[in-house]
């Protein structure tokens, strides 16, 4: 008897649950439905009202893909690069950053340490426009603008990208099993051979995740590259950005279906590298 | 070990710290000068510095009006995505099936896309014939197509999506850390679900709740996409004050003034919930 209603109680409380998570994954993955479906979508006749598209599809139809601006597929091709140089560059000063904080023994840490993560406190529009006034003036001086071009928006996408590898390395080097290092140490391996061989292996989820968090945060940026951008160097966010504040067109669906799946491929190597514990774990 | 075969970890930092350092100093050095010189026309600034651009800011009630706009919708969108995010973080840590990998997978998918992409299907879905004012109208509960462009609640919508996944993903990492075995010690001792949420799970997760909130609240304090696509002009938050300052008046000094502004309020109550957060948890430990 008072297992049965125990029982039921537990049956509602699951129902809850699930009608919760239905409800919030319906309601936050609604508008990339809509996106990539009406990329799909065909006009309902054939004389092309671009201002109007048929969510749900009528008929499908690819003509949208063929008809993406030139200038939206470069920006998704900058908006690639650029977040691959971001991860590597980020990768290649985040790891020593974080090795030097975590292992490092000397005075001065505390700051050092508040200098290497203090992007993280900085208002990604001020970043944007710090960037921006940095680059004027650095320009007046040496004649040399920054300002719209790709090494502009790099340094400005590095800035932030930085602490995330920081961040996911030291996480990763906090947990490293000491034991590791002193064996192969014992085993007549030099330090920076074990370092090579022992420790970065071990870590190297964690970089891993640090490069794609790196990545990304270049990759979805549109407050700091809004600043940065010209009309010949523009990333993908703000290319779609401008499209939007202008006018309706059907083949930004297109374009923006094709970066969502880029983040789908993104999303699933991520789950069969490091898996999603990783990726959670060592934020 | 011989010191001279082991590695120097300090010396690592040399040149990750002259990159950060120089970046950081750079960028922030030379606006926060900027933000002392009142604006000429054209774009050319006064030679002679003053504080006018910050009494401007002080005295002229549009400023501040923006700030507290600015505040309280990013504080509504950290609470929204707490709140609601929560459960779905808890839920995900204890369930051990497969689907809690292809949720989560969902779940990080979304903070994988840019926000404009996810405000362009919220434009598409909340237009005056489409699906949302469809289904409204046709349920009867509304009259009239409604619209979201122009409203500050549009804008917290469009917030909400950009920091949803990340928020959950956040308290994810953070319940993972809390032991199973605490709740079932106390479900086993005859509390209740709600019991063993209210007085166990949120005590200990309170401290990593407090650090998601003010995450999310700073990252909305610097976002500008949502207020940009959604205010329609009408809802100006100071990251969009800041861009039309910046690129369409020209206006370098008060622009930098602004950013300025935002950075010391922002930066202020940071330290302020650090430090109110680690008496927090000094007052818990004392009770303990």
């Amino acid at each position: 008897m008072r297992s049965a209603a125990f029982r039921s109680a537990l049956g509602g409380w699951r129902l809850l649950t699930v009608a919760y998570f239905v409800f919030i994954f319906t309601v936050l993955l609604a508008p990339l439905v809509v996106v990539i479906g009406g990329s799909f979508s065909a006009p309902a006749n054939d004389t092309v009202i671009v201002s109007y598209i048929q969510f749900p599809p009528e008929r499908l139809t690819l003509q949208w893909y063929a008809r993406i601006p030139a200038s939206q597929l470069h920006a998704l091709g900058v908006s690639f690069v650029l977040g691959l140089a971001v991860a590597l560059a980020a990768s290649l000063i985040g790891v020593p950053a974080a090795l030097g904080l975590v292992r490092g023994r000397f005075r001065g840490k505390t700051l050092m340490s508040i200098i290497l993560k203090a992007p993280l406190q900085i208002p990604h529009v001020v970043c944007g426009i710090a960037f921006l006034q940095l680059y004027y003036r650095f320009g007046d001086a040496t004649n040399f603008y920054l300002q719209g071009t790709n090494l502009g928006l790099f340094l400005g996408h590095l800035f932030l990208a930085t602490p995330f590898v920081i961040g996911s390395v030291s996480t990763v080097l906090l947990r490293f099993n000491p034991r590791l290092e002193e064996a192969a140490q014992a085993l007549g391996a030099s330090p920076w051979r074990t370092l090579w061989r022992v420790t970065l292996p071990v870590i190297a989820p964690g970089i891993f995740t640090g490069a794609l968090y790196a990545f990304i945060v270049s990759f979805v940026d549109v407050p700091v590259a809004v600043f940065l951008a010209s009309a010949d160097t523009t990333t993908f966010p703000v290319e779609l950005f401008h499209a939007l504040e202008q006018d309706f067109n059907p083949s930004s669906l297109a374009s923006a279906s094709l970066a969502a799946g880029f983040a789908v491929l993104l999303v699933m190597a991520a789950q069969r590298l490091v898996g999603m514990e990783t990726l959670l774990h060592s934020k | 070990m011989d010191r001279s075969e082991s590695i120097r970890w300090g010396q690592l930092l040399a040149l990750p710290l002259l990159v950060s350092g120089l970046l950081l100093l750079g960028s922030q050095f030379v606006f926060l000068k900027q933000s002392i010189y009142i604006d000429l026309p054209f774009g050319k600034i006064a030679s002679d510095w003053s504080f006018a651009n910050f009494r401007r800011i002080a005295t002229d009630p549009f400023y501040l009006r923006t700030l507290w706009l600015t505040t309280w919708i990013s504080a509504a969108v950290a609470g929204v995505c707490v709140i609601l995010g929560f459960p779905i973080a808890k839920t995900l840590a204890r369930l051990q099936s497969r689907w809690a990998t292809l949720l989560l997978s969902l779940i990080v998918l979304t903070s994988f896309i840019t926000t404009v992409i996810q405000i362009f299907g919220l434009l598409i879905l909340f237009r005056g014939d489409g699906l949302i004012n469809q289904m409204l109208m046709g349920l009867g509960l509304i009259q009239q197509p409604f619209t979201l462009i122009g409203t500050s609640a549009g804008v917290v919508l469009g917030l909400v999506y950009a920091s949803f996944g990340f928020s959950v993903m956040l308290m994810y990492g953070i319940v993972r850390t809390i032991p199973v075995s605490l709740e079932e010690a106390a479900a086993i001792h005859g509390a209740s679900r709600l019991r063993v949420f209210r007085k166990v799970l949120l005590p200990l997760c309170l401290p990593g709740l407090v650090v998601g909130f003010l995450t999310i609240f700073n990252t909305s304090m610097g976002a500008f996409t949502s207020a940009a696509l959604l205010g329609g002009g009408r809802v100006i938050t100071l990251p969009v004050l800041i861009q039309r300052t910046m690129l369409l008046d020209v206006k370098y000094g008060m622009a930098a003034a602004l950013a300025a502004l935002l950075l010391a309020f922002v930066v202020i109550l940071n330290l302020a919930s650090v430090m109110v957060l680690r008496r927090l948890r000094h007052a818990q430990g004392v009770m303990a």
